[in-house]
């Protein structure tokens, strides 16, 4: 008699819950089938606030003249820019000629200072140099404390 | 490699450059491209948070002035105007003041000074006595067997700026050589003349008060090593520098 129902109740609730564990189970494969989700791109996005009208900006418009001095400074632009590559491609050239010359005259020297010459340098990459700046850093600066919080969204599918 | 002694004595030079500190100024074309290309952005673009809140609070300061009595606006707070925080941000820019772009080595042009030309590469010229000529040259050594010819660039390095430089030589690979023969009074059979190959490396200290400088030193930007260097010498030099 006292044993007969805890036995009962044991039995219905392994099956409820083996019922329920298999439901979940199927839940998680109908899930894991779907495509997953993509994750999206901040920056492609416009936020609604900054499509409002009153954003636009009013400015005149442009008179020919300014056109007209627009256009032919970017013409100016254009050549200013071909002559510039060019003096750098003859300058590359003019380096690697140079190059060339020593090498040959070194292997007319020694065929074995020519070996070690043009072996390759393993030693300088990676190369690492900060690039110049507008003004010289200034000695005995203090630069004011702060504290910088990350705040981007990290998606994960 | 046991061949006949060659007539020709072998020399390693370094390059030695201080590469650029700050930028160079812009070309007349580049500085009105900028402009042009700041304007252009400006119109294509919409008012940012900041615009907007300065164009409300300057209606409400023209609404407030044609009505007196505006209950509405005057809850009697006190709030920073954008105006007020503009003009704040202003008064801490006028306070900075960086470093000079030129600096005083440039005004007593001192070319001893590394901080001479910040804008520019400095090379390293050392007088060195050839011969029985004192000559201003980029710093070589002889080249002695065993070695290759960047360890004697390398060594030409040490011997006029110490062992304790700092620098980073760009390969294995000679840059340039320079060729001459000696005057007929020295020439022999085994001993024509010499060739100095060339080595570029960048500098990397940037401090070199600890290099005790053996010899005459100059640092000099690749418009004045005209000023020092023979012509036959300065052309072969110009070729591998890249201005």
């Amino acid at each position: 008699p006292c044993r007969a129902q805890p036995k009962k109740k044991k039995k219905v609730d392994v099956k409820k819950e083996q019922a329920q564990k298999e439901r979940m189970k199927k839940r998680i494969k109908k899930l894991e089938k779907a495509a997953p989700e993509l994750i999206p791109i901040e920056d492609f996005i416009t936020p609604l606030k900054y499509s409002e009208s009153n954003r636009v900006r009013s400015l005149p418009a442009l008179s020919p003249e300014e056109s007209e001095r627009r256009v032919l400074l970017l013409k100016k632009w254009c050549l200013f820019k071909q002559k510039q590559d060019e003096a750098e491609k003859k300058a590359i050239k003019a380096l690697v000629e140079s190059q060339q010359e020593a090498l040959k005259e070194l292997r007319l020297e020694s065929e074995e200072l020519y070996q070690a010459a043009i072996r390759r340098d393993e030693g300088l990459f990676p190369f690492e140099r900060d690039g110049p700046s507008y003004t010289p850093p200034l000695p005995g600066y203090d630069p004011p404390e702060g504290k910088c919080v990350d705040i981007t969204k990290v998606y994960t599918q | 490699s046991v061949a006949a002694r060659r007539p020709w004595r072998l020399f390693g030079a370094m390059c030695l450059l201080r590469l650029p500190r700050i930028t160079q100024p812009l070309e007349k074309e580049e500085e009105e491209m900028a402009a042009l290309m700041e304007q252009i952005e400006l119109e294509k673009s919409h008012y940012s948070d900041h615009e907007i809140r300065k164009l409300q609070e300057e209606e409400q300061l023209k609404r407030r002035k044609e009505n007196l009595y505006d209950e509405d606006e005057a809850r009697g707070k006190t709030v920073i105007m954008a105006q007020d925080l503009e003009e704040k941000w202003e008064q801490k820019f006028l306070q900075f003041k960086a470093a000079p772009r030129i600096t005083d080595a440039d005004k007593s042009n001192d070319r001893t000074s590394l901080n001479r030309k910040l804008d520019s590469n400095l090379m390293l010229l050392v007088k060195q006595k050839i011969g029985n000529q004192e000559l201003w040259l980029l710093p070589q050594v002889e080249w002695q067997p065993g070695e290759t010819l960047r360890s004697t660039a390398e060594r030409a390095m040490a011997t006029f700026l110490g062992d304790h430089i700092q620098a980073k030589v760009l390969g294995n690979a000679p840059y340039g050589i320079y060729k001459y023969k000696f005057p007929r009074a020295i020439r022999t059979e085994d001993n024509v003349g010499a060739k100095v190959f060339f080595f570029k490396a960048f500098l990397q200290s940037s401090d070199l008060s600890q290099a005790e400088l053996k010899a005459d030193y100059l640092w000099v930007t690749k418009k004045e090593l005209g000023d020092y260097l023979k012509s036959e010498y300065l052309k072969k030099v110009n070729r591998f520098l890249l201005d």
